[in-house]
C-alpha cells in the first residue's frame, strides 16, 4: 500500500511543479523561449507574498489575487522590453537574455531579502488532510493539484476556441504568416508571457505555504519545470502537466526507497525520456 | 478613371547589403487584375513583400487609398485590407482548415454595408472542397486545396487589394485553372488583384495589366491585350529575341 500512497503523494507534487511548467511550455510552444529566469520568478513573487502577508496581514487567497495580476504585468513588461528584441529563429540570445535576468533577479532578491528562508503561513491549510481508506492526502495539496487541473485545462480551451488562443497558435506555427493574417505578434507574445508569469504568482504562494523559499532557490524550480515540459513534450500544455506528475510520482517514489535518491530519481527518469523519445511523451513528432 | 488603390513610386527595397529593388513604379486600381512577370531572381517576391510592409521601403514611396503606409506594421496593413497570399501558402499546421482561416476572420476589418462581406458560407461556397475538409488538419490537404485554403484565408480578413505570390507553383495544372478561374468571383467584390507568375500565359490572360521585372526593376508595362510576347520577351530576358 505504500507504494499506491507513493503514487498517490508524486500527483499531488505533481500539481505544483505542473504550475511551474505550463507556463515555461506555452512560452516555449508559442515563442521557442526558454525562460531561464522561470524559477527567479516563482521565488521573486513568494517573496513579495511573504513580505505582503507580513505588512498587511493578507491571506493565501488574496496573495494569489494579487500576485496573479502582478506576476502577468511583470511578463507583459518583460516580453515587451526585452524578449521581444531578442526573439528569433536563433535561442541563443533568448537564452542569454533570461540567464542574465536570472543572476540579476537572484541579486536584486538577495539585496532586498538577505538569504534567510522565508514561508508563508498556511494557518490549518497547512495541516488539514483528508483520508481515502488507508491513503491520506493533505488538504492544501489537493488544492495545488485542483488549481492545476483548472488552469491547464482553462488554458487549452483557451487554446482551442478563443481569437487569442488561435492567434497564439497562428504565431506559434509561423510568424510572419500570422502577420499576413492580421495577428499583433508581438503583443500576442507579451500576453503569452503574462500568461506564463502570471500563472507563476499562484505557484509562488502555493509553494512558500509548502515550504521555505530563499533567493537562490529559483534554479531548483526551472530544473522541475524544464524537466516536466521535456518529459510531456516541449510546447504541449497536457504534455506539461502529464510530465510533472511523472515527475512528482519519480521523486516520491524515490524517497520511499531512499531519501537521497528522491530528487536524482526524478533526474533518471527525465535523462530516460530525454534519451529513449527526445521529442516528449505527448508531442505528436 | 478610378485612381490607383495602391501605388509605389521610386521603391528601393532589399536585404541586408544586398539591393533587390531599383526604383520602382507601380499601381493598381480597385478591381483591378495586374500580374507582375518576370524571371526568379528578378524582384517580384521582394516587390510584394515590401507592399505588405514585411520588408522596410529604403526609398521610395507606398500609398494605400491615398495614404503613406511606409513604416506601417503589416498586421495593420491587414486590417486596413492590404492582404497577401504568401508564397508556399504558409498555412498554419497543427491547426484545422477552419482555424486556419478564423485566424483572419477574428482580425478582420469591418466592411462597408454596401459591400459584400466574406463569410466562411461564402468562401465554402466558392471553395466546396473546404467545406468538406474544414475539421482536417491544414497539413493533410493536397497542395491545390492548401492553396485554396491560403486565399480562402487572405479573404477571410476582407482585403481591398490582395496580393497573390506565385499561386500556381507546384500545382497541377488542371489545379491552376481551377483557382485562377474563381479569381473573377473576387474581383466582383471590387478586390483589387496584385499576381505575382512565373507563368507568362497565364498571367497575361488573367491579367488587365502586366508589369514585367527584371533584376529589380520594371521593364515593360501595359495592358495586357496590347503587349506582345515579342515584347514580353525582351523584357522577360532583358535581350530582343523572338518567341517561336
Amino acid at each position: 500500500m505504500q507504494w499506491v500512497d507513493a503514487v498517490v503523494q508524486g500527483v499531488l507534487l505533481g500539481g505544483l511543479y505542473a504550475q511551474y511548467a505550463i507556463g515555461m511550455a506555452l512560452m516555449f510552444g508559442v515563442m521557442r523561449i526558454v525562460n531561464i529566469a522561470h524559477g527567479d520568478f516563482i521565488i521573486l513573487l513568494g517573496l513579495i507574498g511573504i513580505s505582503i502577508a507580513t505588512a498587511w496581514g493578507l491571506g493565501s487567497a488574496g496573495l494569489i489575487l494579487l500576485l496573479v495580476p502582478l506576476g502577468a504585468l511583470i511578463g507583459w513588461l518583460l516580453q515587451h522590453s526585452v524578449l521581444n528584441k531578442v526573439i528569433g529563429t536563433d535561442p541563443i540570445p533568448s537564452l542569454i537574455a533570461t540567464f542574465g535576468l536570472s543572476i540579476a533577479l537572484q541579486n536584486f532578491m538577495l539585496q532586498i531579502w538577505s538569504a534567510d528562508t522565508r514561508s508563508l503561513s498556511g494557518g490549518t491549510l497547512s495541516v488539514a488532510s483528508v483520508s481515502l481508506g488507508p491513503i491520506h492526502a493533505g488538504v492544501l495539496p489537493v488544492i495545488v493539484l485542483a488549481c492545476a487541473v483548472l488552469l491547464t485545462g482553462g488554458l487549452d480551451l483557451v487554446l482551442r476556441y478563443t481569437a487569442f488562443g488561435r492567434g497564439l497558435r497562428a504565431s506559434a506555427a509561423d510568424h510572419n504568416a500570422a502577420t499576413l493574417s492580421g495577428v499583433n505578434t508581438k503583443e500576442v507574445y507579451a500576453l503569452a508571457t503574462a500568461i506564463a508569469v502570471g500563472i507563476l504568482g499562484m505557484a509562488a504562494v502555493f509553494q512558500a505555504m509548502r515550504t521555505t523559499i530563499a533567493p537562490p532557490d529559483g534554479g531548483a524550480q526551472l530544473i522541475y519545470a524544464f524537466e516536466a515540459v521535456i518529459i510531456g513534450g516541449m510546447g504541449s500544455i497536457w504534455g506539461a502537466f502529464t510530465g510533472s506528475m511523472i515527475l512528482g510520482v519519480a521523486q516520491v517514489v524515490g524517497f520511499r526507497i531512499d531519501p537521497g535518491w528522491g530528487i536524482l530519481l526524478g533526474h533518471i527518469v527525465f535523462l530516460i525520456v530525454l534519451a529513449a523519445r527526445p521529442q516528449g511523451l505527448m508531442s505528436r513528432g | 478613371m478610378t485612381g490607383p488603390i495602391l501605388s509605389a513610386r521610386g521603391v528601393c527595397a532589399g536585404y541586408g547589403d544586398f539591393q533587390a529593388l531599383f526604383s520602382v513604379d507601380f499601381n493598381v486600381a480597385p478591381g483591378e487584375v495586374v500580374a507582375l512577370i518576370g524571371a526568379n531572381g528578378a524582384g517580384k517576391s521582394t516587390f510584394l513583400k515590401t507592399l505588405a510592409g514585411l520588408l522596410p521601403l529604403r526609398s521610395g514611396t507606398v500609398e494605400f487609398d491615398g495614404r503613406s503606409i511606409a513604416g506601417i506594421p503589416t498586421y495593420r496593413l491587414v486590417g486596413h485590407g492590404l492582404a497577401m497570399v504568401p508564397e508556399g501558402r504558409r498555412l498554419f499546421d497543427g491547426m484545422s482548415v477552419e482555424d486556419n482561416l478564423r485566424v483572419a476572420l477574428d482580425r478582420a476589418r469591418s466592411v462597408p454595408e454596401d459591400t459584400p462581406e466574406w463569410t466562411l458560407d461564402r468562401l465554402y461556397a466558392l471553395f466546396p472542397i473546404l467545406k468538406e475538409k474544414r475539421g482536417h488538419l491544414v497539413q493533410s490537404l493536397s497542395g491545390g486545396q492548401q492553396q485554396m485554403a491560403a486565399i480562402g484565408r487572405a479573404l477571410m480578413s476582407q482585403p481591398r487589394v490582395l496580393l497573390c505570390d506565385e499561386i500556381s507553383l507546384g500545382l497541377a495544372p488542371k489545379v491552376i485553372r481551377e483557382i485562377y478561374d474563381l479569381l473573377p468571383e473576387i474581383r466582383q467584390s471590387g478586390t483589387a488583384l496584385v499576381l505575382v507568375e512565373q507563368d507568362v500565359s497565364l498571367a497575361q490572360k488573367a491579367a488587365d495589366r502586366l508589369y514585367c521585372m527584371l533584376e529589380g526593376q520594371i521593364t515593360l508595362t501595359g495592358r495586357s491585350s496590347d503587349i506582345s510576347r515579342e515584347e514580353i520577351a525582351a523584357a522577360y530576358f532583358g535581350v530582343h529575341r523572338a518567341v517561336g
